[in-house]
């Protein structure tokens, strides 16, 4: 039986109403039931059955209670975000957080429950280049998802691996393009979604002809220059949600440009796809972070050694920029402990027969074997007897990026009597464990390269010294980030050390202060370093240009304050998106539901 | 209008199938992780006859062999079951015992007149015919929709009883385990325009969802058809630039063949005349083109609403005889000293079926409006607070 209902809707200005056909599928069966004179069972069991075939399988994030809770820490806001865009967005999700609210949580609470589920064969993460190996960690140690980044030895291509977390340039150059596009992906997930935003790029159009089931794209700001962006964004995951362009500007965008209109209804159509948790509701209660910043000057032995290192790094560069790697290697140990510049020096002696400045490296060593006292293993003293008397169990821990120099400190400060713990690269992730466990167990210092990474929890421990600074800010606040995180419930106590008129120095003051880094949340600070990286230069890069190319003391102060400057305008950019994000979204119910 | 379909958790599986499994005479012998479950060779069901381990919840089965299966909301088994289940018995009747409270309207509810007593007396029995529809909405932009309705029509008079409807998904939900229950006395005779109405009523439950669907559909075809057209947009002016490249190429060689030598000239003309039919071969996927443009390219307009188009498929799936009773209720309501007793129309099942309105200003009594005061018949808030 056929009918065919002639709709007279209301015309909604701009499209055309597409047909609509109602088929009555035949009763036999009733009637045929109605005539038998005894039913074979229960009528009510029956009606139970279909009742219960036409429910939802029992919607619940299953995968939670596997989880280990000392590695993750979940948020109601979190849990509830990962639940709509799985089970109420039917897995095509803009997951829209304020900054800093843990959007990478609630993906991996996603990747997990469809790995539980069994729905997610190949998984593809793309993100911003200086992000993919943070997803990674965080993915591994939060999560227990193994993902292969595209700076993996291992990695091979986009067809290699079921399980990829890729920068997206690299996924869109031209050696790669035609491999990610061929495949059919069960998830996409794409961080910083923002940037796709503009629909000439090729970024755009690489995720536009992807092809998936399932996709979660995460960004704090939907909207970067204009309301259209939020359009596209959209689109990409919900082609048709907002109709044409057209419709969308003519029905939501006020002729400025600056406000939406028809809020209701842009409302509910975007809480199809969008969460969007504010800070202000959620209950995140960071505690206060106090930055102490330690210069010191260097003994007249340290000094020379710098300079003698320094003009060295510069004279070596000017004849031959291949060095580069090694000679900012250099630059950086001369800052963090003789012990370590002594160990590179001695492999490039002994290795390299052929070296040209061999001479110039054979006095740096004579300069090194002077020196007696190192000024900031001493003034690391200070600091730690400091937090013996006042902190609970006495704990700090240390970072350094040098194995070297996190060697001696070991050796030093036991030799004070301090309980010591080292964590480094070289051990298996249960050793690394363990670290962690007696560290909070017994007390003491923990010692740390830069292996500490994501997705450890440190937040036992409220005191953190930086006994080095990588040139990498992203580095710095991942320090922090282990200690300073939800759940920390004291206040965090950061102590930079470095050497006055040295590059760390520079760095410290010139830089980091400036941008406020020591206060910046990890969100905060990719913003504003993803603005500069689209700029082709990595931040080590330019420190170490400035620092190599400048021809007096007075110039390379210069050329960092330009630096500064360029950087305070991308956290000034970054800072008023937010603001035009919060304000374009004021009053949208688009985070957790009441019910 | 409440949904039929009901969340499908471990409990309910567990519930409905021991439930099931007892009714066909099977045994049940419980553990902590498990039930072992003994089919007799007598039971009248697929599965088959003997032992069986069933696994509560997900995870590796202990066993790969036949007799071992799981019980979670997705596991084959349970599936089969419900499937079993729901053919078994698709008609049948039930009845709405009047003995259960009797249900207050909300204009007294929301009020400060309070009930001292009610009485029921119910002076007809009635049957009604509840239908649950499976109502399935497609459409190529959306993914498929479905949901389960339930309509309730009084058999005599066609009414629609939507309260009744509601009380027949209470008592069948998954916890209920026993209802009054027997044969439908209906023929098909007798249900079949029921069955009809029901149709009509189910369709206009579910308007609101299908229109909110329908313009779903309507912008995903129109955001298509316009992705469309900037494209044919975008083929035309490649078109053009083509066209105008040849237009060129054949002047510069018709220059040739004015100025050249012999040799020259007959190569030209060679060229030119292949260039020329290149060039109307061009100019009529041109023409044709701008044509289809200016047309607003109809077929593929057609084409696309089409595949964009709504197809709405109502399967009805149970149809229950169910006996209510109807009569009066006498209530008695007080308000401080005062008291007055209020005799109304009432269904077991379906509440009150009267409205009433208020004695001064004639207004139909409500929720947002209830009654105030019961000295001088009946009178609503308002005018009670005008006074
Ligand atoms: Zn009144």
């Amino acid at each position: 039986m056929y009918i065919t209902h002639t709709c007279l809707y209301e015309r909604m200005s701009g499209y055309d109403l597409v047909d609509i056909e109602v088929t009555h599928e035949s009763a036999d069966d009733l009637f045929d039931s109605l005539s038998e004179d005894s039913n074979r069972g229960d009528h009510l069991q029956s009606i139970q059955a279909v009742r219960l075939q036409a429910g939802q399988p029992d919607s619940e994030l299953r995968s939670l209670k596997e989880l280990d809770e000392n590695s993750v820490k979940l948020l109601e806001h979190q849990v509830d975000a990962a639940y709509r865009a799985l089970f109420e967005m039917d897995g095509k999700a803009l997951l829209a957080d304020e900054v800093g609210l843990g959007k990478t949580i609630e993906v991996g609470m996603i990747l997990k429950e469809m790995h539980f589920r069994q729905t997610d064969e190949s998984v593809l993460i793309l993100t911003p280049a200086q992000l993919a190996k943070q997803w990674q960690a965080e993915l591994r140690e939060k999560f227990g998802l193994d993902f292969v980044c595209n700076y993996d030895d291992e990695f091979e291509d986009f067809d290699a691996h079921d399980y990829i977390i890729a920068s997206i340039d690299t996924a869109k150059s031209e050696r790669h393009r035609e491999t990610v596009l061929k495949r059919n992906w069960d998830v996409l997930v794409l961080d910083e979604a923002h940037y796709v935003k503009n629909e000439e790029t090729d970024r755009y159009d690489l995720i536009d002809q992807l092809s998936y089931n399932y996709a979660f794209f995460l960004t704090a700001t939907p909207i970067q220059n204009e309301l259209t962006d939020l359009y596209n964004v959209v689109s990409l995951l919900r082609p048709g949600l907002f109709g044409t362009r057209d419709v969308f500007h003519h029905y939501f965008v006020n002729s400025n440009q600056e406000t939406l209109v028809n809020r209701d209804e842009l409302q509910d159509r975007l809480n199809k796809v969008m969460v969007r948790n504010r800070r202000e509701d959620t209950d995140i209660d960071f505690t206060d972070r106090t930055i102490d910043t330690r210069t010191f000057d260097p003994t007249p032995k340290e000094r020379e050694l710098y300079q003698a290192v320094s003009n060295y790094v510069k004279g070596a560069y000017s004849q031959d920029q291949g060095q580069k790697l090694v000679l900012m290697l250099l630059q950086k140990e001369v800052v963090s402990s003789p012990v370590a510049l002594k160990q590179t020096i001695e492999k490039r002696l002994y290795e390299q027969s052929e070296l040209t400045h061999a001479d110039e490296l054979e006095s740096i060593l004579d300069l090194i074997d002077e020196i007696d006292t190192v000024t900031k293993q001493e003034r690391l003293l200070d600091i730690v007897e400091e937090a013996r008397d006042t902190v609970e169990m006495g704990r700090v821990i240390v970072f350094t990026q040098f194995r070297a120099t996190q060697q001696q400190i070991l050796d030093r400060l036991a030799s004070e009597g301090y309980t010591v713990h080292a964590f480094h690269g070289g051990h298996s992730s249960s050793e690394k464990e363990q670290i962690v466990e007696d560290f909070e167990e017994e007390g003491g210092i923990l010692v740390s390269t830069d292996a500490m990474s994501e997705g450890r929890n440190l937040q036992f421990c409220n005191i953190l010294v930086n006994l080095d600074l990588p040139w990498n800010p992203m580095r710095v606040e991942q320090r922090i980030g282990r200690v300073h995180r939800i759940g920390q419930k004291r206040d965090v106590f950061i102590f930079n050390m470095a050497l006055n008129d040295t590059v760390e120095e520079y760095v410290l003051e010139r830089l980091y202060h400036k941008i406020d880094l020591f206060q910046q949340s990890v969100g905060e600070l990719s913003s504003i370093l993803s603005r500069l990286e689209e700029s082709g230069t990595s931040f080590e890069d330019e420190i170490f240009e400035r620092l190599v190319n400048a021809g007096s003391e007075v110039d390379l102060e210069n050329d960092f304050d330009a630096m500064a400057v360029d950087l305070q305008e991308q956290r000034d950019l970054a800072n008023k998106l937010e603001e035009f994000n919060s304000g374009v979204f004021e009053g949208f119910d688009l985070g957790e539901s009441d019910d | 209008m409440t949904d039929a379909a009901v969340p499908v958790t471990q409990s309910a599986v567990e519930q409905f199938t021991e439930r099931y499994l007892r009714s066909l005479g099977c045994s049940i012998e419980h553990s902590d992780d498990y039930w072992v479950v003994s089919v007799p060779d007598t039971t009248d069901t697929e599965i088959p006859h003997g032992k069986h381990t069933l696994v509560r919840g997900e995870g590796a089965p202990d066993g790969d062999d036949d007799s071992t299966k799981r019980l979670h909301p997705e596991s084959a088994f349970f599936q089969r079951l419900l499937r079993e289940a729901a053919e078994r018995s698709p008609t049948g009747k039930l009845s709405i015992e009047s003995e259960s409270d009797i249900e207050t309207p909300k204009w007294i509810q929301r009020s400060d007149v309070e009930v001292q007593n009610a009485q029921f007396v119910p002076y007809y029995d009635r049957t009604a015919a509840v239908v649950l529809f499976r109502v399935g909405i497609e459409t190529v932009s959306e993914y498929q929709k479905e949901f389960l309705r339930a309509v309730a029509v009084d058999s005599r008079s066609e009414e629609h009883l939507p309260r009744l409807a509601e009380s027949f998904l209470e008592l069948t939900s998954v916890e209920s385990s026993e209802a009054p229950s027997g044969s439908a006395e209906l023929t098909q005779t007798e249900a079949r325009p029921l069955l009809d109405t029901a149709r009509e009523l189910v369709i206009n439950e579910i308007q609101d969802r299908l229109d909110e669907i329908h313009r779903e559909a309507s912008r995903a075809a129109d955001s298509e058809v316009e992705e469309y057209r900037q494209l044919q947009e975008h083929r035309i002016t490649e078109l053009q630039e083509e066209h105008s490249n040849l237009s060129a190429k054949i002047n510069d060689l018709s220059e040739q063949i004015n100025t050249g030598d012999e040799d020259s000239r007959v190569q030209a003309l060679r060229e030119r005349k292949e260039l020329k039919s290149e060039y109307e071969e061009l100019n009529e996927t041109l023409n044709e083109l701008r044509e289809r443009r200016d047309g607003g390219f109809p077929e593929r307009q057609r084409e696309i609403r089409e595949r964009h188009s709504l197809d709405v498929q109502v399967t009805p799936l149970t149809l229950t005889e169910v006996e209510y009773e109807r009569g009066e209720v006498d209530f008695e309501l007080t308000n401080g000293s005062r008291g007055q007793t209020v005799t109304l129309g009432y269904g077991s099942g379906i509440g009150v079926t009267e409205t009433v309105r208020c004695a001064s200003c004639d207004q139909e009594l409500s929720e947002q409006d209830p009654v105030q005061k019961i000295s001088n018949g009946l009178e609503c808030q308002r005018c009670a607070k005008e006074r």
